[in-house]
This record gives C-alpha cells, structure tokens and sequence, in this order.
C-alpha cells in the first residue's frame, strides 16, 4: 500500500492535536511570577518533579492509547459503500483483559508509592534543619493579615520571611474559607474558620513571590492576593527589627493634615501603631472586636477588621497584593476602592464613604499622610516617649490618636457612628464613662444600634491612657 | 372494572395532540422527547453563560462583567449543565431507549415518570428565575459552607438554589426508582440480566447510584435550607457548626454524581462502537463488570476532592490509593472499546466519530485525572484552571461527546428521520476543534498558577495568550453548536424516511418500526441471546461462533395478555398537580410568611398551598384507575 495514501486520513485524524501545540508553546515561561514550575523552594520543587514524573508516564500512556485508537480508525476504516462483508467476529479475549487490568495496576503503584512517601514527608517542617520560624496568617474577606509570635511584629499582605530557613505557617480564617497558596515555594491548603492549618515551606532563594487565594471565598476573590518576600537572613532580621521601631516624624503639611483626617475617618478599624509592643500584642484581640461588631450588626456595622498599616510606605503594593504602592495607585484606592477591587467592605461600611465626605484634597493629603508612614532609621536617636502635658491633653491624643475614638465620635454634638460626646460630664459619671469604654454593650444610648462599638478597649487601653481618655472627655 | 367513589376533579386528557396531551401524557417516549428538550435548552443557557464567562476572561483586568455577575454565572453555568443539561439529557435516553431495548411497551411507574419530568421542570424554571428575582446563586455549584451562610450571602440567591436543587434531587430520586424496577423486572422474556444490553445496564447502575447519592445531597440542602432559613448553625463554625461537614455530604454525593454524568454516555458508546464496527462488543462481562465496579468504587473516593482542606496525610494517602484503584476499571472499559474497534469494518458516520471522538478525549481528561490523584501534585494544581480542564476533558469531552453519539445513533428511531451527515461531520469536527482550544490551553493556565473562578486577572501573569486562544474556542463551539441546530431544523423540514433498521443494529429498538408506535412492541420479543435482533438477522453467526443452539431463533410468542390486545397506561393530569404542589410546598419556605396571631409563629402559606395541591393531586392519583375506562 502506498505509504501516502495511508497517511492522508491519518492527517486529518491528527488535526485534534492541533490545538494542543500551541497550548504548549506558549507554556514553557517557567519565569511567569505563579508558575508551579520554576519553583524556589523544597515544597515546591518536590511537588513538580512528582508531577513531572507522573506526566510522562501519562503522556507514555496517551501516546500509546492514542496511536493505537488513531491506527484502528483509519486501518480498519470501510473502504467502500459496496462492502458489506462482515469482519472477523471477536468476542474478547480473557488473557488480554488480565493484561490490560495487571498492567495499569503496575503503573499506579508506581506512582503511589513515591506520592504517599511525599505526603508524609511534606507533613510538617523537617525537625533536623535547624529552627523554624513560626508565622501566623489569619485570612478575612479579602487580605490576609500577618503577625510573627514573640517577635511583637503585625503586618499585613506582604510576608517576610528569611532565605533557607523552615517557616511554618499557622493559619486560621475570620470568616469563610480561604486558601494559601505560594507557587514558587509550596502548594496550597485551605483555611477552615473554627479550625487551624499548619503549612511549612522553605525559600531557597531570595525573591518576592506571588500568592493568591486559591478556594472561592466571595465577590473580591479574584483580588484576594499577597506577597511572600524571602530575604538573606540579616535583611529580613533588619525589617522585623524595623517594624519595632517608631515612625518618622511627618514633615510635609499634607502627611501633616492627612495624619489627623485619617485619625477622625480611618482609625477605628486600620491601626498604625503596632510599633509599639502593647499594641502589636493587642491587635489580634482589636480585630476580633471589630469582628464580633461587624458580625452583630451586619446591616448597619461600621467596622469591620481592616488590614494594619504600621510602616504602610515600607510595602510595595497595595490592595492585599494588586498594584504597586505609589501616590498615584494610592489617591486612586482611597478616592474609589470599589474601582480598584469591586466588592471591598471599605466602600460598603466606613462612614467617610457612606456619606461621601472625602474630599479630593482629603483624599490627597490621606495618601500623604500614609506614604510617610515609614520606620525611622535603625541609628536614629529615639526620643523618649514625652507623656507630658496635662491628662486631658494626653487623653486627647488617645481619643483622636491610635485608639481611633474620633472615627466614631464627634466631640461635638454632631453624630456619627455613635453619639456626639459634647456635654459628657453633665450625664455621666466617671464610672459610667468608664464602663461606657470598657463594656460598650452595658447602655446603649436609645437611637443607637447594639453591638456597633469594639469591646476591645479594655485590653487595648492601659490604666494610665483610660484615666487620661475619662479626664478629656470629662473636659469636653 | 370497580372504581372507588373519589371525586374526579379533573377528568383525563382525550386527545392524543395538543398541548394538553403533553401535559397528561405518560408515554415513556414522549416523556423523553421532553426531557430531551427541555435538556437541550438549558444546554443553549448554560453555554451562553460559558460565552459570558469566556468572554470576561478574554483578557487582563476586563471589566465586561462585575465580579457579582461573573460569580452568578460560574454558579449558573456549573448547576446548569450538570443537573439541567446532562443528567436529564441522559434521562431523556433512558427513557426513549430503555424500554425498546429491554423489549417492553412502557416502563414500570409511567405516572411516577411523568412526576419526575414535571418537577425537573419546575426546579428548574425555579432556579433560573433567581436571575430576575434578586440575583442568581452566586456561591459555585458546589456551594461549600459556611460561604453559602446569611452571613456572607445575604439575598435569596443561595436561598434559590438549596431549595431548586432539592425539588430536582425529588425528581431525580423518583426516575431512578421507576428505571431500577423498570430494569430489573419488564424485561423481555429470555433476557437475564447478562443478555442486557451495556447502555441498559449503565442505567441501571447510573439509577442505583442516583437512589443512593441524591439522599446524601438531599440532606445537606436541607441542612443549608435550615441554616438560611429558620437560622439554624450546621455549617456555622461561631456556633459550632463545621463548614467541612458540607464538603463531606457534598462530594459523598458529588463524586457518584460524576459517574451518574459519564456512566450513561460510556454506555452509548458501547452500543454504538459495535454498529458502526460490525463487530460485538468485545469483553461484554469485562465492560459490564467495570461499570458495576466503577459504580462501587465510586463511593469511596470523594476526599479526593479534598486533598487541600487538611484532612492530614493518613486520609490523603487512603483517598490516593482508593482514587488510582478507580482508574483501573475505566482502563478496562477504554481498552474493550478499542478492542470492539480493532478488527472490525468500521462506517465513520457522524455518531461513529462522536464515539471515538469520546474515546479520544476521555483518555486525556483520564490521565490528567491521575496527575492530580497524587495529592502533592494536587496540591499545585487544586482550585486552579487545570482542574477546570480536567474535568471539561471528562465531562464534555465524555460525557457531552457520548450524548452527542447517541443523538446522531437514535435520532432515526426517534423521529423517523436521519440527522443530515455533511452538516453532522461540520458538527463534530467544529466541536473536537472549539472543545480543544478552548479547554486544552487551560491545563497550562492552571499549572501556571490561574486560580479558578476568579473574575478576572492581573496583566503580566503570563496568562493573556492561552484566555484568549480559550475564548475563540468556546466561540468556535457555538457555531458548532449552531451547525447542530441547523442540521435538526433541516432535518426535521425534510421529507426523507428513515429505515426501521437504518444501521443495521443489534438491539430490540431496531426491530420495530421508526418512529416506534405508542406500544412499542406488536408482540414482546422473546430473547435467546445478547444482540438478539442482530443474530435474528444473521442466524448463521450465532451458530458458528457459540455453538450454543442449532437451530434459528424461535419466532417471537405471542403477546403475553393474549388475544393481541394491548393494555397501555392512559394520560392523566395528576402527575402534573402533584410536580406543581411539591414544588410549590418546597418554594414556600422561602422567605413568603404571615404572621399567625397570638403567636409568636409565623406561616409559610405558600407552603400550605402547596402541600394542600400536592396532596390532593396524590388522592386524585391513587384512585384514578391506571387504564381509562373503554381505554386500551
């Protein structure tokens, strides 16, 4: 039989395996930032050599089934509509049924016994390589909020951690089902609220990889992204050392004004000032108060854990890992989140927005005030912390400052989130001021809905600065 | 005949045209015609969901839809085509094709049918009307807890989908039943279950499958019904509820749900491969057992839709072991198949190349079913495209192609009419061509780091390229989707006649005329072998390869009630009351109450209205005599 005759169906056959080429054509770009190959860590690289392995076993496979199905087309095609003969009538055959059965056993075990050896392997970080740095995560609706046990460090979105050394990630959600998931470095796992995930991974190399949220976890999914920076060991120690230290003084009139709008507007959910050790300790049990606030009020909340941004103009992107932080991305997140990440709660929940009262120059001058929010240099001089000045003067500085009373409370008697506070000390008591901070569900003015104010203060506020805050709003 | 004294509300249906009479039909045959339809046109929503989708993720940071929509029609296109488009498209072919192939005049419960038709339907047109009612399902068609909560879905849309999905499952539970018994007990006289034809026995299986799965889906919705509805907390982990717990019924159901999906077209093709091969099937016990086989197995496997929710390494190494062993018995049948084809004289017409078009694609999506059987490859490629690819490669490349087979096979026998060839073989290869393009560049977007369901993507991620080589593709499915409607309208505006036998067959449907009468068979055929018609038509072949009897097959008995009448269910509307009562007891625990005075209760009326239309179409159904009076 001539050999081109033979072929010409055989083409025609083979046009399915068209599309395939070029899909491996444009494939082979290892460098691409999520790539499962390319990998910079033993995770990773353990887990595409297994894969590679079991691919060219099925491609082994595919090849063979393929050509044989391929032949049989066009070898025993009809020649003809005027044959009507009919083939050899087989029934089966029991000896190839054992082979075709024994033999695709021998293949999967081939493949079991190296995947079960790696699960176990990859359970937990090696126990003889030295110390492992533990990380915790906690995933919420859609960023990921990052803190470094006994190292009195919270962060969020970008991660850092040391080149060559085991981290082991603790992982917990503070809402719905999440998944981490690093390429380059390890494979993912889901994140059960109410439950704990430990991942462990190494990096090899130095780098900024890509990570994402992997499992559906609602409308801003898609942008639910992060970044894991791996340094050399003394970099990354100077960063955790770094995010220890105080924030330089504002010099621009901008950053200046922005500092006190971002007080009155931004405060009660971001916080700025896990610097400094109490409130770094104190931020898992802040976010859970506003947590528990958001989740009893739903409809009318106005917090809701937002990601900490203590030394935000030391990162490099914005958004939980979408567009890189300059003042441009910046002005256009703070003017409209919803453009850049449809779905965000900031747009839904936070009262500037609510009631539209951002301006575009205060918009400008809260990108200011955010992209000056950086450490001060390891030999600078701190200056002792001053506490001086009068208590009301000080309890000022807790009100309009860190504790972010002022996003809520006017100290007029306009009202915002909760009640205007003009005139306190002609209702109430110190006591009942007190309890007011400490236990915000015991009285609730009448007008005002239950559950909105974090029960957190107890435990964020020291002694000194709840007496300080009663002397101030006594004042008022 | 003694009829007890029960109202008649609504008398019979007496004509056999009109719209009335599809209504009150119980005709196995139309029943199917209009599962078939309706299957078909969700088939034309799903996809144009797909298109949306498709076209939203055409390129970086594309903003053709917002992410709410993106994740309403991901939702959409996911339940769509699995619960309204495959799973009643195979339902429309086992009830053309079961009876006329086991060589019965109707099947065992025909009202119990025609409930089960209705109340897909309604479910159905439920669910859709989601889309204009507040917004569509938006928490994927898997619709893993606590996601699915009041907390973080509020409006109605999972609401919806808990409550359409349980009026389908009722659906789905009453055709199993019905095809079970139908099955095991009106066969053909002669025909012992090893004599059944393999599509009929993948139904069997399929439907024992589906009585077992759909009670495990069942209660889970009812659960997440409970949780949205009357605030109860079985997926709420605040109140100690276990969002993981969804996963488990969930895939417990979701993962026979996949072989309820693919059994059905593996039995197509191995009706199909034979005909257009000229050959028996080869290894018959072999592809039967495998189908048993694979529908046991099939239980024990789900986890590995798990592999990442940190089940820890003992449950991932048992799932791994249980998930690899599975691929074994589904090599069997791929191996048969090709064994059926070595050899034989095979006619490449249009059903023919969807056959072995299915073979083809099966085996990719089988192989990459085995990379990502190895949890730590899963664990790179879980929740990403490449699972997306995966499981088209199964799914349409199987499951859709077979349907497809058997479509082009039956078509004849159903209408009376072959579908056009030219148009049909336009039909497949747009289709092989469009499904590659479109799903094949996606297993390297997903091993390239492409999370799945995500509305959109940042540029520079190296992903731009394969999107849209993804999305021409699924565009090239719809004209080829379109070439298939053309070629039906052709069709079915031409005037030819197809032949009773037009490819000469080895099944009993092919012994009767095209399109069959309302009683299938003038006598009920007496069955000596498998491929019994076949061997009635080469009695010569019988004698020289099984040496089993010697002389010709008995001419067929007379019809067992004698005296050649027939006796066929008669129409009746109750069927339909019932459907619209269930469904409508089911809706009315939606948010549609009144308050009851003097209590704290409240009343979900449109529930009662329901049950009450229910119960008294029941009544009206039990004592509605099967035959109507004077009837036959």
């Amino acid at each position: 039989m001539n050999l081109r005759r033979l072929l010409r169906p055989l083409r025609s056959r083979f046009l399915f395996l068209i599309p395939i080429a070029p899909a491996l054509l444009v494939a082979c770009n290892k460098e691409d930032a999520q790539s499962t190959f390319g990998t910079s860590g033993p995770i990773a690289d353990t887990q595409a050599s297994l894969f590679i392995f079991i691919f060219w076993i099925a491609v082994v496979v595919f090849v063979l089934v393929e050509a044989a199905l391929i032949y049989s087309i066009v070898k025993f095609r009809r020649r003809g509509d005027s044959d009507d003969s009919l083939p050899e009538q087989t029934h089966g055959n029991n000896k190839l049924e054992v082979i075709w059965t024994i033999i695709p056993v021998i293949i999967l075990v081939v493949i079991a016994v190296p995947t079960i050896k790696i699960i176990y392997d990859q359970d937990g970080p090696p126990t003889d390589q030295g110390p492992v740095l533990e990380v915790n995560v906690r995933a919420h609706q859609w960023w990921w909020e990052i803190d470094y046990p006994g190292e009195d460090v919270v962060t969020s979105n970008e991660i850092h951690i040391p080149v060559g050394q085991w981290v082991n990630f603790t992982m917990h959600s503070d809402d719905v089902i999440h998944s981490f998931w690093v390429p380059k470095l390890a494979g993912k796992l889901d994140i059960v609220p109410g439950d704990v995930r430990q991942l462990a991974m190494k990096a090899d190399e130095a780098g900024f990889f890509f990570g994402q949220c992997a499992e559906f976890c609602g409308e801003a999914h898609a942008k639910m992204r992060f970044r894991v920076k791996a340094e050399e060991p003394e970099e990354f120690q100077a960063w955790l050392d770094s995010m220890r230290r105080p924030p330089v003084e504002l010099v621009s009139e901008d950053a200046i004004a922005g500092q006190t709008l971002f007080a009155a507007n931004c405060s009660s959910c971001h916080a700025t000032n896990t610097w400094q050790a109490p409130a770094a300790r104190n931020e898992r049990t802040r976010l859970a108060g506003l947590r528990t606030a958001f989740i009893g009020n739903i409809e009318d909340s106005a917090v809701i854990p937002a990601p900490n941004l203590t030394h935000f103009a030391s990162r490099e992107t914005l958004g939980a890992g979408l567009i890189e932080l300059n003042s441009e991305n910046l002005i256009k997140w703070i003017a409209d989140p919803d453009d850049v990440k449809e779905g965000n709660r900031m747009k839904d929940l936070a009262a500037p927005y609510r009631n539209n009262s951002l301006s575009t120059n205060d918009v400008r001058q809260l990108a200011a005030y955010l992209l000056e929010l950086k450490p001060i240099a390891a030999d600078a001089v701190v200056a002792a912390v001053d506490l001086g000045g009068t208590a009301e003067e000080r309890g000022e500085a807790v009100f309009a400052g860190s504790s972010g009373c002022s996003g809520c409370h006017s100290t007029g008697s306009a009202t915002l989130v909760g009640p205007g506070l003009a005139d306190l000390s002609s209702r109430s008591s110190d006591a009942e001021i007190h309890e007011s901070i400490t236990d915000p569900g015991a009285v609730i003015v009448e007008g005002f809905p239950d559950s909105v104010m974090p029960q957190i203060f107890e435990s964020t506020l020291s002694s000194d600065e709840l007496t300080d805050l009663i002397a101030y709003l006594k004042s008022l | 005949m003694t009829t007890i004294a029960f109202p008649t509300l609504i008398s019979r249906p007496t004509s056999y045209t009109g719209l009335w009479s599809w209504i009150g039909t119980v005709d196995h045959k139309r029943i199917g015609t209009l599962y078939g339809v309706t299957a078909f046109l969700y088939f034309l929503i799903g996809g144009i969901e797909a298109l949306v989708i498709r076209g939203q993720l055409s390129t970086a940071e594309n903003d053709m839809v917002s992410p709410e929509i993106f994740n309403q029609l991901f939702t959409m296109h996911g339940t769509t085509m699995v619960f309204m488009v495959v799973m009643p498209m195979s339902a429309a072919f086992f009830n053309w094709m079961v009876p006329l192939m086991i060589g019965a005049r109707d099947v065992a419960f025909p009202r119990l049918n025609a409930f089960s038709y209705w109340a897909f339907l309604f479910g159905t047109i439920f669910l859709n009307m989601s889309f204009f009612l507040g917004g569509a399902p938006n928490a994927g068609w898997f619709g893993y807890a606590n996601l699915t909560g009041n907390t973080y879905s509020p409006g109605d849309g999972v609401t919806f989908w808990a409550l359409g999905l349980t009026i389908l499952g009722v659906a789905s539970l009453a055709a199993s039943f019905n095809f079970i018994v139908t099955i095991l007990n009106m066969r053909a006289p002669g025909m012992s279950l090893m004599k059944m034809p393999v599509f009929v026995w993948m139904a069997l299986v399929t439907n024992v499958l589906l009585a077992l799965a759909m009670p495990v889906i069942a209660v889970a919705l009812i659960q997440l019904g409970l949780d949205r509805v009357l605030g109860t907390n079985f997926f709420n982990p605040l109140a100690g509820g276990d969002p993981v717990l969804w996963q488990h019924l969930f895939w417990l159901f979701g993962h026979p749900e996949v072989y309820i999906l693919i059994l059905p077209a593996m039995g197509i093709v191995s009706e199909t491969l034979p005909v257009f091969s000229k050959k028996p099937l080869f290894g018959y016990p072999a592809i039967v057992l495998a189908g048993a086989v694979i529908g046991f197995m099939g239980w024990f496997v789900w986890s590995h839709h798990m592999f990442t929710v940190g089940l820890g390494p003992a449950a991932n190494s048992a799932f791994t072991i249980s998930t690899m062993l599975i691929a074994v018995p589904t090599g069997v049948k791929i191996f048969n198949w090709m064994g059926t084809v070595w050899g034989g004289k095979l006619h490449l017409n249009t059903s023919m190349m969807f056959s072995l078009g299915f073979i083809a694609m099966f085996v990719i999506g089988g192989l990459s079913g085995v990379t990502h059987a190895s949890p730590p490859t899963d664990a790179q490629q879980q929740d990403t495209y490449y699972i997306v690819a995966h499981f088209h490669y199964v799914l349409f490349g199987g499951s859709i192609l077979g349907l497809f087979a058997g479509g082009y096979y039956w078509w004849p026998k159903m209408t009376g009419k072959r579908l056009g060839e030219s148009f049909g073989k336009w039909h497949f290869w747009t289709m092989l061509i469009g499904f590659n393009l479109t799903f094949g560049p996606m297993h390297w977007l997903g091993l390239n780091g492409m999370p799945r369901r995500i509305s959109t993507y940042a540029e520079g991620m190296g992903w731009e390229t394969s999107n849209a080589i993804a999305t021409a593709g699924a565009m090239l499915i719809a004209v080829s989707v379109l070439i298939f409607i053309i070629n039906v309208i052709r069709t079915i505006s031409s005037k030819q006649e197809a032949e009773d036998d037009p490819w000469d067959g080895r099944t009993l449907e092919w012994s009767i005329p095209s399109p069959p009468p309302a009683y299938n068979f003038a006598r009920i055929p007496q069955v000596k072998s498998l491929d019994d018609y076949w061997y009635t038509k080469h009695p010569e072949l019988l004698h020289d390869e099984r040496g089993e009897q010697t002389e010709s097959p008995a001419p067929v008995e007379e019809d067992s009630h004698g005296g050649g009448s027939i006796h066929l269910p008669s129409m009746s509307y109750y069927p339909f009351v019932v459907a619209i009562g269930m469904s409508i007891g089911i809706i009315g625990f939606m948010e549609i109450r009144v308050d009851i005075p003097s209590t704290d209760l409240q009343l979900p009326w449109l529930s009662v209205v329901g049950i009450v239309v229910g119960m008294w179409g029941l009544l009206g159904w039990i004592f509605e005599p099967v035959t109507a009076e004077g009837g036959h």
